[in-house]
């Protein structure tokens, strides 16, 4: 479970991974010149002046790199869609799946009940051709449609719907990633082939829009243990979604075709493959290179730059995901059992206040995100504008540092001699900060935070892990970067806050984000869990956004934008979710994927890195040709010398 | 240097007059550094290499006056994120803002302290494990040169990379194991150099006078093998500087720090790469070369001058 990761907040990932050709050039270079005994002075000179010269082309690798190739144009006509992925996937298994590019691909694999439509995220028709609740809105019967085959042949069934949710219901292990839509049932029948009957035990909201992949029964009865299985074994996996995954290899590719009987529609490419770039410099390299047809998470320059790239269309659409700055609330479990380390400072309200009031937000969407990110303020995204909410003039906390010190100097942590602050027990306030080593974003905004709050007279360390997720889970950190992607029905970013997401013991995994338990807040859950009414549900969950902000526990800073781009010359067209200004990549639906049409010329692509080539190759050249001149000199002033 | 040159050296100017033992040595001393000094001059490329290491280490050393430590501040960044080069700012800005001159210039200090640092570290550790090796022999030399011969068939950087991931991210990390990887090299060289040295027949009649372990090795074989450690120290500094480039631009560094290898990383997760951002990229590069360049240089010419093997007359 990489909650933080779940949607996607490592998916800009830029690890150091040495099979990268960046990582590998520099590398090279100095284990080529980190070899100084044995070999005679002379040649350790080029050999130095050869590895620096490494180390400066190396940057400029990519442009030099010529034999382009076209992605498009695979072999014997196939139409291949090629997307550049960094994150990992978790697991196949859409009982385990928590982050996004997995539940992504999940999605294209399995059919749910209902899917959100492209245009406005109201709940359509998926399996389930329609529903309709009982008088009591407790036992809800769903109308499977007839036209539904697994890749395999055989018929998609009422049966296995039932099978799947009761399965998730029965056993802990297949209830890890989605358990909080079934907690709630009672019980579910599939009384006949196209009938699914789910009766509840509270009223429950969500029931139009359960994210549930539904899974063959006759294939997955033979799992044993749903914690272990992975769903990476045989191939291809049998699915009723718009692809079906043929090969799959781990940090390497996600290899999909196109299911011909998918009941909406066949996809229009013949295949899908995510391929993974574990360093978006170079997979946007491949992009103009034509390799891959779609990258996400550009930074801005990258964007900038691809904007006036013949043949490539930048995607710059707002985001579903919200970038906040959690802080620790005292990790504990649902036995009672504290654990981890975080600050006792931060169980002072102030506090927590303070931290959020010395962030200037405007400065973070200014000069990090360069403008391609929304100011943040409440939990939900302002895309999802029936959820959305803003902090009341009174109760909304901007930019203000003065107040940020009354609030520290309130709480009793005042500044010493050496303008640090000191708490009760003598100790300086210093904290932590969990930071994704693989985000730039979380190491520039650290950058700024430790200036803020160094100011303020609170020491920082910014802790860059490339595995956040054992010191998270283990509650031992004071702050972290978080981040979800929201879902058009808010249900389960809200319910990973409530008490009953917590771990049972220290030791075990529970869905909670940031081990939040919140009397109020959970009442607040609760009610909204169970109210029919969309309007008064809204306003439900925007008081809970209005409680969680107070707490302080969740600080939203931004709402960062979707930055993508495909090649024009490779996709003809591609729905983007919601149609006007959506994003592409991680949807909430297959609906890009699905939709995108192939182009039919396979334009040449090149001359972009034209400048690359001049620069790296005249780079090259003159500190070769200094080492060379150095290496010559050497051979004159020594010529009496050598034997 | 200080070698066993009393029998060789010119005959004392002033006979006459009684000097004490102390003050004798300190004109030997001072005579044969006055040598070395006369040696290197004829190697041209080494005064070369002296030249711009000097320029260097007054840059770093005056940085914090002419540039000022405000030049890392993310907050008072001066220019609009990713500029190009312009009058007021000659390489441009990086994706804060900031001055990519000044940040260069002061990216000297991080690279040459651990570039000094790592290469002293590994050549202590080098020169002890090579002199204990040579000196105690016996089943202890077997032991400790076997671990030797495991650190020096380790590939260094995997090594460096592993122990940077498991350690905090700091600069005595980077130099901690930059350090612990590379002196196998220095502890072979000496172990060999310790050997030649104790089978001279001084060091027999020093044994019979009474010397003990520590006095032999410390005050007849260290100052032989001094020179070739010495050697060994300035050729480390490069590689030392390149490592740290290599562990920064990975990613392994220390994020808060500013360093030539931190900015080429900074540089790439920025896009500056595939944007085609060359003056963001380029400064930092040629600096990493020039720094160890100089350092190869000069160390070649220290070890020409005292290495006897290389026909050059002491």
């Amino acid at each position: 479970m990489d909650r933080q990761d779940q949607h996607g907040r490592r998916s800009p990932g830029r690890p150091s991974d040495d099979r990268h050709p960046f990582g590998r050039a520099p590398a090279g270079a100095a284990a080529g010149a980190a070899r100084p005994g044995g070999v005679r002075g002379r040649f350790r000179l080029v050999a130095a002046a050869g590895a620096a010269a490494l180390t400066l082309t190396a940057g400029l690798a990519t442009p030099l790199n010529p034999a382009p190739q076209q992605a498009a144009a695979a072999d014997s006509g196939k139409k291949t869609l090629t997307v550049a992925v960094a994150q990992s996937v978790d697991s196949l298994s859409p009982f385990l799946a928590v982050r996004l590019v997995s539940t992504s691909i999940n999605r294209l694999m399995y059919e749910y009940l209902t899917d959100y439509d492209p245009k406005d995220a109201h709940p359509v028709p998926g399996l389930a051709t329609g529903w309709k609740p009982s008088a009591d809105k407790l036992t809800w019967t769903y109308t499977i449609r007839k036209n539904a085959k697994w890749s395999d042949g055989r018929p998609v069934t009422a049966d296995d719907a039932a099978w799947t949710y009761t399965k998730m219901m029965t056993d802990q292990g297949a209830a890890t990633a989605n358990g909080s839509y079934v907690s709630n049932f009672k019980q579910v029948t599939a009384p006949s082939p196209t009938k699914l009957v789910i009766t509840l035990k509270k009223p429950q909201s969500t029931m139009e829009a359960i994210d549930v992949p539904i899974v063959p029964r006759h294939i997955w009865e033979k799992v044993k243990d749903f914690t272990k299985f992975n769903n990476d074994q045989t191939f291809p996996i049998v699915g009723d979604g718009p692809f079906v995954v043929t090969d799959y290899k781990a940090d390497s590719y996600v290899k999909l075709k196109a299911n011909k009987t998918f009941w909406r529609g066949a996809p229009k490419f013949d295949e899908l493959v995510f391929k993974y770039y574990k360093d978006n410099d170079a997979a946007v390299a491949a992009l103009q290179k034509g390799e891959v047809s779609f990258v996400q998470n550009l930074t801005p320059t990258q964007a900038t730059k691809l904007r006036t790239t013949p043949d490539i269309k930048v995607n710059d659409a707002p985001g579903r995901r919200f970038y906040a700055l959690a802080t620790n609330p005292g990790a504990r479990a649902k036995d009672g059992t504290k654990f981890g380390n975080g600050d006792p400072s931060l169980l002072d309200e102030r506090v927590r206040h303070a931290l959020f009031l010395a962030i200037d937000r405007k400065t973070l969407i200014d000069k990090v995100f360069q403008g391609h990110a929304v100011d943040g303020e409440g939990y939900i995204p302002p895309r999802f504008s029936t959820y959305y909410w803003k902090p009341s003039a009174d109760q909304a906390m901007g930019y203000d540092p003065a107040k940020a010190a009354a609030l520290l100097d309130q709480a009793g942590y005042k500044k010493n001699s050496a303008g640090k602050r000191v708490g009760k027990n003598g100790k300086p306030l210093n904290y932590r900060i969990l930071c994704h080593a693989t985000d730039p974003q979380d190491k520039a905004v650290g950058k700024y935070l430790k200036e803020w709050y160094g100011r303020l007279g609170i020491g920082l360390t910014v802790d860059c892990l490339d595995n956040v997720t054992d010191p998270w889970l283990a509650g031992e950190y004071d702050l972290a970067f978080d981040g979800w992607s929201v879902n058009p029905d808010p249900d389960f970013v809200l319910s990973i806050h409530t008490c009953a997401a917590l771990p049972a013991t220290p030791k075990d995994t529970g869905a909670t984000d940031n081990f939040i338990c919140d009397k109020k807040y959970d009442d607040l859950y609760a009610k909204q869990l169970a109210e029919y009414d969309p309007a008064k549900r809204a306003d439900l969950v925007k008081q809970m956004e209005s409680r969680l902000y107070d707490t302080g526990y969740m600080n939203v800073m931004a709402y960062p934008n979707a930055m993508e781009a495909y090649r024009s010359d490779q996709i003809k067209s591609i729905t983007t979710m919601p149609e006007k200004s959506g994003n592409i990549y991680g949807q909430d639906g297959y609906w890009s994927w699905w939709s995108a049409v192939p182009a039919n010329a396979t334009g040449s692509s090149g001359g972009s890195g034209s400048t690359g080539v001049v620069i790296g190759v005249v780079v090259a050249v003159v500190v070769l040709a200094g080492a060379g001149g150095f290496f010559l000199l050497r051979r004159r002033s020594t010529a009496d010398d050598r034997e | 240097m200080t070698t066993d040159t009393t029998t060789t050296a010119p005959p004392d100017p002033a006979p006459s007059a009684p000097r004490s033992p102390r003050a004798l040595a300190w004109q030997r001393r001072r005579r044969s550094v006055a040598r070395f000094w006369r040696q290197y001059r004829t190697h041209r490329t080494g005064v070369v290499g002296l030249a711009a290491l000097v320029l260097f280490a007054l840059v770093a050393l005056t940085a914090p006056l002419t540039i000022g430590s405000d030049v890392q501040s993310v907050t008072e960044a001066p220019g609009r994120p990713m500029e190009g080069p312009s009058g007021q700012f000659w390489f441009g800005t990086d994706q804060y803002g900031r001055d990519l001159l000044r940040l260069v210039l002061w990216g000297s200090r991080v690279s040459l302290t651990v570039g000094l640092l790592a290469a002293v570290l590994s050549v202590a550790i080098g020169a002890l494990v090579g002199i204990t090796a040579g000196h105690f022999r016996g089943w202890y030399a077997t032991v400790i040169m076997r671990v030797t011969d495991w650190f020096l068939v380790m590939p260094t950087l995997v090594l460096a990379i592993a122990l940077a991931t498991v350690m905090s991210r700091s600069l005595s990390t980077i130099i901690l194991a930059i350090g612990v990887t590379t002196w196998p090299t220095t502890a072979r060289l000496v172990r060999a150099q310790t050997l030649a040295v104790e089978s001279r027949p001084y060091i027999e009649r020093a044994r019979a006078l009474g010397g003990g372990h520590a006095h032999i090795m410390s005050r007849h074989v260290l100052p032989n093998v001094m020179p070739l450690v010495l050697a060994q120290t300035t050729l480390g500094i490069s590689n030392a500087i390149l490592s740290e480039a290599t562990l920064a631009f990975l990613g392994l560094g220390d994020p808060t720090i500013t360093s030539w290898g931190g900015l080429l990383q900074d540089a790439r997760e920025a896009g500056a790469v595939s944007s085609g951002h060359w003056w963001y990229l380029v400064p930092p590069g040629l600096a990493i070369a020039a720094v160890a360049l100089a350092f190869t240089l000069c160390g070649r010419a220290v070890e020409s001058v005292l290495n006897p093997k290389l026909g050059v007359a002491r």
